[in-house]
């Protein structure tokens, strides 16, 4: 089985948002939302030595992701290609996944009120393509393959050049889209974009700190009523009943 | 006590009724929904945050229903049966089930109930050997249950809803779905009880077969729900001594007079009724309601059957004949038989149903027929120029809020307006 990858050179971006229109089009995704979106860290440092970089944000695919165990109607998943995606006929649009992404890669799509987010075109590749991102790239700065064949292009470039993963001191869970730099822009990325520790929305901690234990404690209370009341019952038969 | 005396020695024989048939049916209706909801929401919660049945339970049910997917539709399928079923009930049963005396009776805890808990809980534990209390119709325990499940179904319902239409931004529904769960939770530790009680205690028996056949012996009604069995008793000794009026007529029955009754309905009601017709059908089949398409259908029907290569090759004709597709395999085609039955039921149950034609006291029979004949080839040959009928194009659309519509209803009310004028005499 494949295991997907994507490599953005951050040396060759020049931000020109070409990706994010591709995706938007491709993915009907509404306006003021995005599948991929480019974040400039702006610039860095002191005059003369000033850096900066865009970040080509998306779904990290994570090997170990926290937006699946979020999900409680299970329509967040993760195939054995790695790719994580999403069952629009399960979602019921809760959000809890929303903030549990550390990478900030889930929206939830105001005309059908579920979540979306990318999925490395997984149509597409049913199709034989590459991602619409990479296909539309102007600067050729994001490729896309499989990290099991050692004659990949993102084999070579993640193995052989060095691509890097964008993570955190609290959040390493295995990202699988990876950055080049030749300048550090991946060290500009992690400082201006740490990926942050899952969250999950209040309601959802209630649910499940709370509520849970209480339905349980609740259900138990009463099964154990009815078991002093069943062998209570056994132990008097039934001589109460006549009067 | 001397009467109770008197009416001892029939008591094993004698069985007096306890629950109406409706209720029986939405009993048993009940259990089965909450079988079918209870067995797929507990697999419906996957991940390994919330979920609390264990793994293998939740492949085994999504392994019934093949995919997660199916099992989420059947479950918010039957959900929304189960709400439309007691919105049924509720709006043409509230006098009967939900008016305030009936709730006092049935649901609200009075000052024996309190004791008659106390000492029940205290006599399971072996620590008391008080009377009972005398106890109505239901009893303390099933009155609790009632008033939780009261309090909880509209919260199940309403969250349920939001769930499955995604009413409301995330954190509405992530909150619904807590709602959902707690609510159920909270009826299920009640339930347990409940069916404990009905299928195991020995001593609630007759309150199962109660539930198939509506009745309860005598002794059990005195033995547990005594101060019902006097009131029972004191109806009859009432009627047997003619002091009782005729009690008014049950909802239930007072809805089938209804009817029965052979005047039209109000058409306001009627209106409200075509209106949720017409969403049922847009819900249900994902189109509005139409007669002329239907016609339409039938039609090119007869013309494909006599003339196949031509109705093939007509550029009108061929829409409606399309190989692979039978030509009345279609809504409209379909729902025209049933507006012909349902006409007729509702005729028959209005006692209206004769040979007879409608028609002004100066148009003779046939003059009447021909001129039917001649204003329905007119509106048949307009309903398609339109590309619609009233039904189609006015109701249909309009409830799209089509503008076509719109302009077609004024341009026919228009016409209309004129035309009865000239064409008074048909009808006066």
């Amino acid at each position: 089985m494949a295991r997907y990858a994507m490599v953005t050179d951050l040396t060759r971006c020049v931000g020109c948002e070409a990706c994010t229109a591709a995706c938007s089009a491709e993915w009907d995704v509404p306006p003021g939302h995005a599948r991929t979106r480019v974040l400039p860290t702006g610039p860095v440092g002191e005059f003369p030595r000033l850096r900066a970089a865009f970040y080509v944000a998306q779904c990290n695919h994570c090997d170990r992701p926290p937006c699946v165990e979020a999900c409680p109607s299970g329509a967040t998943f993760q195939g054995p290609d790695g790719i994580v995606k999403i069952d629009p006929k399960l979602c019921i649009g809760c959000g809890y996944c929303i903030p549990a992404c550390p990478y900030d890669a889930r929206y939830l799509n105001p005309v059908t009120q579920k979540v979306d987010k990318c999925d490395f075109c997984a149509a597409r590749l049913e199709r034989g393509q590459l991602p619409a991102c990479v296909t539309t790239c102007t600067a050729h700065a994001k490729f896309f393959g499989d990290l099991e064949d050692p004659n990949s292009e993102v084999y070579r470039l993640v193995y052989g050049r060095g691509a890097e993963r964008i993570e955190s001191d609290e959040v390493k869970i295995g990202p699988n889209v990876y950055y080049l730099g030749t300048r550090g822009e991946p060290a500009l990325v992690r400082e201006k974009f740490a990926p942050h520790p899952p969250q999950i929305p209040s309601s959802g901690q209630w649910w499940e700190r709370v509520f849970k234990p209480l339905a349980f404690l609740m259900a138990g209370a009463t099964f154990l009523g009815q078991a002093i009341a069943f062998f209570t019952q056994l132990r008097k038969g039934e001589s109460q009943f006549d009067e | 006590m001397s009467e109770q005396a008197t009416y001892l020695p029939a008591f094993s024989e004698r069985m007096i009724k306890k629950h109406h048939v409706a209720i029986m049916l939405l009993h048993w209706f009940n259990a089965f929904v909450w079988l079918a909801e209870l067995t797929t929401g507990a697999a419906l919660i996957q991940s390994d945050r919330f979920r609390f049945a264990p793994q293998w339970y939740v492949e085994l049910v999504t392994g019934v229903f093949g995919t997660r997917a199916n099992m989420l539709r059947f479950h918010i399928a039957v959900g929304l049966t189960w709400i439309v079923v007691l919105a049924v009930y509720g709006i043409f049963g509230w006098r009967t089930y939900l008016r305030e005396e009936v709730l006092k009776r049935e649901i609200a805890l009075d000052r024996d109930d309190v004791n008659w808990l106390r000492i029940r809980i205290l006599r399971l534990l072996g620590r008391s050997n008080e009377p009972l209390p005398p106890q109505g119709i239901y009893n303390a325990g099933q009155k609790l249950f009632a008033l939780t499940v009261y309090a909880m179904v509209p919260l199940i319902a309403i969250s349920g809803l939001i769930m499955a239409f995604h009413w409301g931004p995330a954190s509405v529904v992530g909150w619904a779905v807590v709602v959902h769960f707690l609510a159920v939770a909270v009826v299920v530790s009640g339930l347990m009880i409940h069916v404990y009680m009905g299928a195991v205690f020995p001593e609630e028996k007759p309150a199962f077969f109660s539930m198939i056949t509506g009745m309860v012996p005598e002794s059990y009604a005195y033995r547990h729900h005594r101060k019902w069995w006097e009131e029972v008793k004191m109806l009859e000794r009432k009627r047997a001594a003619g002091e009782l009026e005729e009690a008014a007529p049950q909802a239930s029955s007072r809805v089938w007079a209804a009817l029965r009754a052979r005047e039209y309905w109000p058409a306001y009601w009627a209106a409200l009724g075509l209106g949720l017709t017409l969403l049922a059908a847009f819900l249900l089949v994902g189109q509005g309601l139409g007669a002329s398409g239907g016609f339409t259908r039938y039609l090119a029907f007869l013309i494909q059957l006599v003339a196949p290569g031509y109705a093939a090759s007509h550029p009108y004709w061929s829409n409606y004949v399309q190989a692979g597709r039978p030509v009345l395999m279609d809504f409209l085609a379909l729902e025209l038989i049933g507006v012909a039955l349902g006409g007729l039921v509702s005729g028959w149950l209005a006692g209206r149903l004769r040979w007879t034609t409608d028609r002004g006291p100066s148009v003779p029979v046939r003059a009447r027929w021909a001129l039917a004949f001649a204003g329905g080839l007119l509106s048949g040959f307009g309903a398609r120029m339109a590309r619609g009928c009233t039904s189609g194009l006015a109701l249909s659309g309009g409830a799209t809020l089509s503008a076509g519509a719109f302009v077609f209803m004024l341009s026919v009310f228009a016409a209309a307006f004129a035309g009865a004028y000239l064409l008074r005499r048909i009808w006066l």
